[in-house]
């Protein structure tokens, strides 16, 4: 396996693992967001955006989200035992960020980490976009800084 | 028709967020909810009934998750 094929693998095992640990039925892009979070991406890092930050975005996705159904989470999620052995599936945002992913690239060996937050972040709806706005995030600035550092 | 900016925070885009949203929290709340009633005193058929699903699909859901989180489930009244 190649570096890169690495750094994804463990990207989206890390991501599966935030989903199973979030209760959500499936794999998401921002979970997928949460894994280069902690992987260390220098384009996040130097937006201000640790995983701890990211974290803190989408939750305040998900409060905005639930409230403009006229839903207050006063105690935050309800615990649950989660399966133990289930993985949740990939989800559509997943295949979606991946595949403009390697639209952005000629050859698969020319991926780079940079490439899969790229694909990421070039969600224009969704919870993602929504995430960043709600941070404060500019995210064509964001898109740049992961291109400069792609290019580097 | 007048061009419409498609926005990730619309209030239109509050709305569709809202109904991942509020899956994702009827999911866990149903995990909450069961795991609850059967560490308590519910049985499988009570627990289907309130939920409105058979006793089979609420057992094929959650119970092989209460095993290995070690919630007995041995048969009871009802």
């Amino acid at each position: 396996m190649s570096t890169f094929d690495q750094y994804l693998a463990r990207v989206l095992e890390t991501a599966a693992a935030e989903a199973k640990s979030d209760g959500s039925a499936a794999v998401e892009a921002h979970h997928i967001l949460l894994a280069i979070a902690g992987e260390g991406s220098l384009a996040l890092q130097s937006a201000g955006l640790d995983q701890a930050a990211v974290r803190r975005a989408l939750d305040q996705e998900f409060s905005r989200s639930l409230a403009a159904a006229g839903v207050r989470l006063a105690g935050g999620m309800p615990d649950a035992t989660p399966d133990p052995e289930k993985s949740p599936p990939v989800g559509a945002s997943v295949r979606a960020a991946l595949e403009r992913s390697f639209q952005l690239v000629e050859r698969k060996r020319d991926m780079r980490p940079g490439h899969v937050l790229l694909g990421v972040l070039q969600a224009e709806l969704g919870t993602v976009p929504r995430a960043l706005a709600l941070a404060g995030i500019d995210r064509a600035d964001l898109c740049e800084r992961a291109l400069t550092e792609v290019r580097a | 028709m007048p061009d419409v900016e498609i926005s990730p925070e619309s209030a239109v885009a509050d709305q569709l967020a809202a109904v991942g949203a509020l899956r994702r929290l009827a999911d866990r709340l149903e995990d909450a909810a069961v795991e609850e009633a059967m560490r308590g005193d519910w049985s499988w058929p009570q627990v289907a009934e309130a939920l409105g699903v058979t006793r089979q699909a609420v057992y094929k859901k959650h119970a092989k998750r209460l095993i290995a989180a070690g919630v007995s489930l041995r048969r009871r009244n009802g």
